[in-house]
């Protein structure tokens, strides 16, 4: 071929062909591409009910369909990989050397500076402490609001995690109205919704400001926002470190907790007769119906996995939904069982089959790989004070209303609002006595 | 009850209501030219609602919102679909010219049916590939040629008033006028008998390819068809598999007019070529000829259909057009600009790259638009009108380097071919079918004019649909039976 190589004039153009350029790096081999054969059939599922409103609804029959049939789906209109079994999900949640995850902070700070400050042992210790202190007080106020309003999804699971955020900030009670709407803002805003990205970014701007002038108050006091003044932080390093912590899987995890006990008396009822069993419940409620239902993750540089080629910024969208409930870890994965035995039940540190049993994977409780066993004087994990938050508050609740039930009439369901959101329950009416 | 009550209540009001503005949002239609209100920013930008890329809406009336990207975002960050878009003219050219800076790894859609094809390659190994066939579409080779594609034509039109009459040609004696659709009377098949012939594929094959076309780009994208599309990529293959066993002992060639030889056939050149030494797999020449099914038989159908469609629209340019026939090609051109049926090309980023204040990290998937860039009112003036006769479109010898009015004569190069390494490579061949073939409908449809009461309406219900992005799907055309 005399055109193949080398200089010439271009057949097309009648121009001067500059020449093949030099190899350097960036050019992938041929050969390489070859590996990665014509697509496999996947007219079980199309992209697009993956965005629609079944999926908000119940996530779970379709991705029953990728873990089972596509275990790395193409998602061609979302442009990820959807992972979507437990050993493959949890491999590349543990394997940091070749997937990394992106801050959500992300989507504010292209226009503003901040860090997160959760790396600072103060930090942690400093919510530790208020939790500890104030956790027995914010139980009390809350099953009080209960009794007025006796939704558990709003009185109780939502309104739990708002108030105990607002002791850690040390928010007067005229604040935490303002503060709750800001932070539930930015959160949203976080997300793909240019509507909710503007007001989010708004809410982030007022929780700044409102910060700085915090910060700039005498930093003797042992809540967070001292904490965050005497390590010299700024009101945005607080928003961001807000903005980074955990909201869902409190919040989430307990609506989802007690929509799957009052939805299963029976299994209610052991409870009472042996509370011990409400931190299994708890635990088996993060598996079987997690409120944060997927994880995204970016291939750092090209990887091959799950016979594919996954190019570096590829997105993986590991289903959490799907994970948990894997029968191939799983006996009757769908089935809720508080008295499961199939399950870790504690909290497993530096791998996710603690114990040779496998965890119900919580995304926003953090990695076991990234939170090895710590030593003593070092702060519970996040998981740990998680666990403690929600089982101490959902056993105050049975203890105080040991006949407590789903409100007659009521049909409660899980629901994301939005793609991306949580997958949780909104309302839940119940019976108190 | 708590001092202040529940702080939910606050987030109740504002977050949870499933009615609030943009919760369910559906696109209604607009008038062509107006975009949805999807909200403002504090400082008054619009807002740009990912959601609306997959809306009807969107493919009928596109442009309105690619001007508010170019405008407001010209890095658009789609967070829902894991993507983005670059919208203006100078910076898409400059991206597909920046070969290291902007890679061709996505592996587009196409990949998953199509198989991998030099869309997905780049620096030597697309250009070793593309010159093996690129020359047999140019120049010399396809100059020799043009009287078979003429032929080609014609020979579809004869078919017109043959008795089994399988194009649906519906003739009024009374009235002494012929109505058809001109997809299924000429443009499905045309280009795709092109290109069947310049591969080597034998023209009785010509049924089959046609299936093997429409399954396989109706397959893209990992849709519901997507099987259909892979049972027809496989048949492909199979069916290519035995001719490149005949093409390696046994080459054919083409010819031209009088029966000279002017080079091997596509598929022949493919088979006793080689590629470091190595020849080519016939996997690989699958691939090629796939490619070359989907990205030779839609575009220029669309191409077609959409040349007809606007100039119809515009008598006084038809006018121009039927009174000097060499306008064709500036109608062409002109006609690629305003409604180009390829919407635009995937890029990868090689590194994190910063444009417009947006840092995309590397390995993104970056849209280059090109139906956005052809409506850069920074390049071309009141971009939305179609005008043959406009001023700042160059229309002359399809370059890869594109043409920069701003260094020359204030004429641009549209960007439906693209610009750069990649540039289409059936933009000669495709530029030849479709003039030509206008020529040799314009000889055999006297007084033709739209059949409106036969095409879809816009909104009102009353004028013709815009195109929007892609190609009209059927142009009902009705014209005086000629008399011989």
């Amino acid at each position: 071929m005399s055109t193949s190589q080398g200089h010439g004039v271009d057949a097309h153009t009648g121009e001067e062909d500059p020449g093949e350029p030099d190899e350097r790096h960036g050019y992938r081999t041929y050969e390489v591409y070859q590996r990665e054969r014509v697509g496999e059939t996947t007219n079980l599922i199309s992209p697009r009910q993956l965005v629609g409103d079944d999926y908000l609804s119940d996530p779970y029959a379709l991705v029953d369909v990728l873990r089972e049939n596509y275990p790395c789906y193409r998602d061609w209109v979302g442009n990820r990989f959807w992972i979507t079994r437990y050993d493959d999900v949890t491999s590349v949640l543990a394997d940091t050397a070749n997937y990394e995850s992106r801050p959500r902070a992300h989507a504010y700070l292209a226009a503003r500076n901040g860090r997160s400050l959760w790396g600072e042992l103060v930090i942690e210790a400093a919510l530790k402490r208020c939790i500890d202190d104030a956790l027995d007080q914010v139980i009390g106020r809350v099953l009080d609001g209960v009794a007025d309003v006796p939704d558990l999804a709003t009185s109780f699971a939502a309104r739990l995690p708002l108030e105990l955020w607002s002791e850690a900030v040390a928010l007067e009670p005229h604040e935490r109205s303002d503060f709750a709407r800001r932070l539930w803002r930015m959160h949203r805003g976080a997300g793909w919704d240019p509507i909710d990205r503007v007001a989010g970014a708004a809410a982030f701007d007022e929780l700044a400001d409102f910060f700085d002038a915090r910060l700039r108050r005498s930093p003797d006091g042992d809540d967070l926002v001292s904490a965050a003044a005497r390590l010299g932080a700024t009101g945005h390093d607080l928003v961001v470190t807000l903005l980074e912590a955990d909201h869902e899987t409190l919040h989430g995890g307990l609506a989802n907790l007690w929509f799957q006990l009052v939805g299963h008396p029976g299994q209610l009822q052991a409870i009472s007769t042996e509370p011990r069993l409400m931190k299994f419940a708890w635990l088996e409620a993060l598996r079987h119906s997690p409120a944060v239902i997927h994880a995204e993750r970016f291939a750092r540089h090209e990887v091959e996995r799950f016979g594919r080629l996954l190019p570096e910024g590829a997105l993986l969208w590991c289903s959490t939904a799907a994970a948990n409930r894997d029968p191939r870890v799983f006996n009757e994965p769908d089935t809720f069982r508080v008295d499961r035995t199939d399950l870790c039940q504690r909290e497993p540190r530096g791998q996710y089959r603690a114990d040779g049993l496998p965890s119900g994977i919580a995304i926003g409780l953090g990695l076991p790989s990234i939170q090895p066993a710590r030593p003593k004087e070092r702060p519970r994990s996040r998981y740990a004070l998680t666990e403690d938050i929600a089982v101490r508050a959902s056993r105050s609740l049975l203890e105080r209303w040991p006949a407590i039930a789903l409100a007659e009439g009521a049909s409660p369901s899980l629901r994301s609002l939005r793609l991306g959101d949580m997958h949780t329950c909104w309302s839940l009416p119940v019976t108190l006595a | 009850m708590g001092d202040a009550g529940n702080p939910f209540d606050a987030v109740l009001d504002d977050s949870l209501d499933v009615d609030r503005p943009g919760a369910k949002r559906r696109f209604d239609f607009q008038p062509v030219g107006t975009a949805v209100d999807m909200g403002c920013a504090p400082d008054g930008t619009p807002l740009i609602d990912p959601r609306i890329f997959a809306s009807g809406e969107f493919r009928r009336n596109p442009y309105p919102y690619y001007r508010i990207m170019r405008d407001h975002y010209p890095v658009f960050h789609d967070r829902l679909h894991n993507c983005y878009y670059v919208t203006r003219y100078e910076d898409i050219t400059a991206g597909y010219f920046d070969e290291i800076g902007f890679n061709t790894i996505p592996k587009g859609s196409s990949s998953g049916v199509l198989g991998n094809t030099q869309l997905e390659l780049s620096g030597i190994e697309h250009r070793r590939r593309r010159n093996i066939y690129g020359r047999h579409l140019v120049g010399a080779a396809l100059t020799k040629r043009l009287d078979a594609i003429r032929e080609l034509g014609q020979d579809l039109i004869d078919e017109w008033y043959t008795p089994a009459n399988p194009k649906g040609v519906e003739i009024d004696e009374v009235a002494g006028t012929v109505t058809l659709e001109l997809g299924a009377a000429f443009a499905n098949e045309f280009p795709i008998s092109v290109v069947a012939q310049v591969l080597g594929i034998p023209q009785d094959a010509r049924t089959q390819f046609t299936w093997w076309y429409d399954a396989m780009m109706q397959g893209l994208g990992g849709s519901d068809t997507h099987h259909d599309g892979l049972v027809a990529r496989q048949d492909l293959e199979d069916y290519v598999g035995s001719l490149v066993e005949e093409r390696r002992h046994a080459p054919t060639w083409l010819h031209d007019a009088s029966g000279v030889p002017i080079c091997l056939d596509i598929i022949s050149e493919l088979c006793t070529s080689e590629i470091d030494g190595d020849v080519m797999s016939t996997e690989e020449i699958t691939s090629f000829v796939a490619l070359v099914v989907g990205g030779g038989g839609e575009t220029t159908r669309g191409a077609i259909l959409n040349l007809w469609y606007l100039l119809l629209q515009h008598p006084e340019q038809w006018q121009a057009v039927r009174d000097d026939s060499s306008l064709w090609n500036t109608a062409f051109h002109e006609m690629l600009r305003h409604s180009t049926s390829i919407g635009g090309q995937p890029r990868h980023n090689t590194f994190d790259v910063e444009l417009h204040g947006v840092t995309i990290p590397a390995g993104s998937l970056v849209h280059m638009v090109d139906v956005s860039a052809n409506h850069d009112d920074r390049v071309f003036s009141d971009p939305e009108r179609f005008d043959i006769f406009r001023d700042d479109l160059y229309s002359e010898k399809i370059l890869r380097s594109g043409h920069d009015g701003a260094a020359t004569d204030g004429r641009w190069s549209h960007m439906a071919f693209g610009v750069g390494p990649h540039l289409c490579p059936g933009a000669w061949i495709s530029h030849q079918e479709a003039v030509i073939g206008s020529q040799i409908l314009f000889e055999h449809m006297p007084n033709v004019r739209i059949a409106a009461s036969r095409m879809a309406k816009d909104i009102d219900g009353e004028s013709l649909a815009p195109i929007g992005l892609g190609a009209i799907r059927e142009l009902w055309l009705t014209f005086d039976r000629p008399t011989a």
